[in-house]
């Protein structure tokens, strides 16, 4: 058996008849979505990178799959990327296989002709990049890989600062100074970006993501209102729909005050209350929870705010079992910004940010403070950029520049960037490993050249 | 020296008569040392508990007790915020594809002896962050900066004048930045720029708050050749110690924390708070 293992590998094809690669896959692989694509198309799909299991449906859903449950009570939720680097690559191969399938949502990919485009996340530890580097040609056997830091790739996508009439750069031409500031699930990083090319020693990670915030607001529900400490995938979808992050966190706290278990007989003032009612999911009629204006008269007699309420025509409608959200709304992404609230010894974003820049030589800090883009899923917060701009503009000497702008598409950002240097097919030649070069040098040589150190 | 009738027996005793001696009154006064008896607050209790609380609160070594007790229930909810529920998730079994049996038994186990590691390993990212430091204390930063990973142990055969020098690598895992490639001295590049002029480098040296001039391309190049950050270097640094200190909120409603249960150290925004701390939360972190 290993004689025969041994025989293949060596009549493994060494490419040089192969032909040259078709085409172009770029995959961003984060903790919790994958956003996959061809370079030719103009957006990515976005695939939950998981592998999840409903005990009432009794079934396994890999990746896209989820998008046909119906019932995602109690689903216990498989993730092959932890903290940002893919770990688990049994569970990864599944996802991968089953986005590459015949009838998946790419349309088929057959490895042998493709170039790969893998993201991975700064300050990966050397295991796992050699385990991407094998996984790729070893058992998949792309044609040619390219494992490139994820926030560079946002240089190659348009910048939000100009105007969306303005022409958009030739593709593969990055932006000048970019400082990243990618918000994800596992964590957040801040990268300085020159000409495409991250400033290592300026590079930054705060260990606060989309992650922790759901954690936080589940603790916190369990703590007031009913136990929920299994429906993640339920609490996810309602730090989704009702969080946001205060601009003033203490007036918020004020405004909703619970002023010591009476209940809330006012609706707060300005006419743009915090305090909301959020209409829980129950699977067989109400697939996806929704907000709605609090109302105090469904919740008056029951005192943990967890109120049934019917609608005009009590005999055929359905009772709605409904949650009410204070200070659950801003407290958990507040976290972001004051991390020491929960105890972590950590300096929030902003401080996070001026690390970076300080780590910088002077001359440069005003170009990047001018330059800050926010992408990642758990940016779509509302207020967390004018939260972001509010807070730096404070620290920072009068008179500097500061802009801060959201990606237009924040979670396909990276991808996008990635499409876009891809599409130049000389700047992507001059970086890419092909099948060839791996099996001839060795994984290590890869690892080298893809640090930046080998000679082409 | 009681006289009367005792009913049991008691050992003789005597005063014997010193020289210095005179007849002492019935009382005498005594030093008192100052925290013990404040009779305001005391009350000469002989209550244990009463006085334990009124003698000032408590001592060094029980704050210290208590605040153990805190900073690992504080570090026990970090990890908790930080988990994924992998407990029950992480041995899902995946499914099995319908297809040839014998050709997705081999696709399953991995098609090279370094796939079938790979995908056999149930290693966590924690196994992968201690072996790169463990690899860092041993060596420098192999996989990256050393050119040869082979004969690192042997001592160098190439004569001084030949020997490339190595990168030096921070072996720390502090999370402060390490020290900017970029030389300090900004008026050096001044001078640079100012083609010798002794009288523009004065000039040159004193406006140096208006506007530094940009860092020239070999600095640039500098700064991006410098090697990336590990996980541990990169991590942000804690806030200085001139930060106000951490906010407190109540646990019960999240409003600010401002009364302090004696028991667990928790913070209550108010009396009813407070009582329904007493009755759910505290006794569950007492005992």
């Amino acid at each position: 058996m290993a004689r025969q293992k041994a025989h293949s590998l060596i009549n493994a094809p060494a490419p040089a008849p192969a032909a040259p690669p078709t085409a172009t896959l770029i995959l961003d692989a984060g903790a919790h979505t994958l956003k996959a694509g061809f370079s030719t198309a103009g957006t990515c799909h976005i695939i939950p990178n998981c592998l999840a299991r409903s005990d009432r449906d009794r079934r396994t859903y890999i990746a896209a799959d989820l998008a046909s449950c119906r019932d995602f009570g109690e689903l216990a939720v498989r993730r092959p990327v932890e903290r940002g680097y893919i770990v688990d690559w049994s569970g990864e191969k599944a996802v991968w296989e089953h986005v590459f399938a015949a009838g998946g949502v790419l349309g088929g990919v057959v490895a042998a002709e493709t170039t790969l485009v893998l993201t991975e996340q700064p300050g990966a530890p050397a295991g796992t990049a050699r385990m991407s580097d094998e996984m790729v040609f070893e058992e998949f056997g792309f044609a040619g890989y390219y494992r490139a830091l994820g926030p560079a790739l946002n240089a190659y996508a348009p910048s939000p600062f100009l105007p969306s009439t303005a022409p958009p750069p030739p593709p593969g031409t990055p932006l000048e100074c970019l400082l990243v500031v990618d918000a994800g699930h596992s964590h957040t990083t801040v990268t300085p970006l020159y000409h495409g090319r991250p400033l290592h020693p300026a590079c930054r990670r705060l260990d606060i993501g989309g992650k922790l915030l759901t954690n936080h607001l589940k603790q916190l529900l369990s703590a007031r209102t009913f136990d929920v400490h299994k429906e993640v995938w339920l609490v996810n979808e309602i730090k989704e729909d009702a969080c946001f992050v205060s601009q003033h966190f203490a007036r918020d706290l004020e405004r909703t005050w619970k002023h010591n278990g009476s209940p809330r007989t006012k609706v707060d003032d300005g006419g743009d209350s915090i305090v909301q009612d959020y209409i829980l999911p129950d699977y067989e009629t109400i697939t996806r929870g929704f907000t709605r204006p609090h109302d105090p008269t469904l919740t008056a007699r029951n005192r943990l705010g967890l109120g049934l309420a019917t609608t005009s025509t009590p005999a055929t409608a359905p009772k709605e079992h409904i949650l009410t959200l204070g200070n659950e709304r801003f407290v958990p992404p507040e976290l972001l910004f004051t991390p020491s609230d929960i105890g972590i010894p950590s300096a929030g974003l902003t401080g996070t940010v001026l690390q970076s820049l300080a780590a910088l030589p002077a001359s440069l800090r005003p170009a990047f403070l001018a330059n800050i883009v926010v992408v990642g899923g758990t940016a779509l917060l509302p207020g967390l950029v004018e939260r972001l701009r509010a807070e730096l503009r404070a620290r920072v000497e009068e008179g500097t520049e500061v802009r801060v702008a959201r990606a237009g598409d924040a979670v396909g950002n990276c991808w996008l960037g990635g499409a876009r240097m891809a599409r130049d097919g000389g700047g992507l030649g001059r970086v890419v490993v092909t099948r060839g070069e791996y099996f001839e040098h060795g994984e290590g040589w890869v690892r080298r050249r893809f640090a930046g150190k080998g000679v082409r | 020296m009681a006289t009367g009738p005792l009913r049991f027996r008691t050992p003789h005793i005597e005063e014997l008569p010193t020289t210095g001696s005179r007849q002492a009154p019935g009382f005498a006064w005594v030093a008192v040392s100052g925290a013990q008896d404040d009779p305001a607050k005391n009350w000469g209790t002989s209550n244990r508990k009463r006085a334990r609380a009124s003698l000032g609160g408590p001592t060094d070594q029980q704050r210290e007790a208590l605040s153990a007790r805190q900073q690992r229930e504080v570090e026990r909810k970090i990890r908790d915020l930080n988990s994924d529920n992998s407990k029950n998730a992480a041995e899902l079994p995946i499914p099995k594809k319908e297809g040839g049996a014998g050709a997705s038994t081999v696709a399953r186990a991995g098609k090279t002896p370094n796939t079938k590691k790979i995908l056999g390993s149930g290693k966590t990212f924690a196994h992968y962050l201690d072996d790169e430091e463990a690899e860092i204390a041993r060596t420098g930063r192999r996989d990256v900066d050393v050119e040869a990973p082979t004969g690192a142990q042997r001592p160098s055969k190439t004569p001084l004048a030949r020997r490339k020098t190595r990168e030096e690598s921070s072996m720390s895992g502090s999370p402060a930045p390490i020290t900017p490639v970029a030389p300090p001295a900004l008026p050096r590049i001044s001078q640079a720029l100012s083609f010798g002029e002794t009288t523009t480098l004065d000039a040159e040296e004193e406006g140096d708050d208006a506007v530094p001039p940009l860092p020239s391309s070999a600095e640039m190049e500098a700064l991006l050749n410098a090697p990336p950050l590990t996980y541990s270097q990169a991590r942000s640094a804690p806030p200085t110690p001139g930060a106000p200190p951490p906010r407190r909120f109540c646990e019960t409603c999240g409003y600010w924390g401002r009364v302090k249960c004696m028991k667990c150290g928790a913070m209550t925004c108010s009396v009813s708070c407070k009582e329904e701390h007493d009755q759910s939360k505290c006794l569950k972190m007492y005992a």
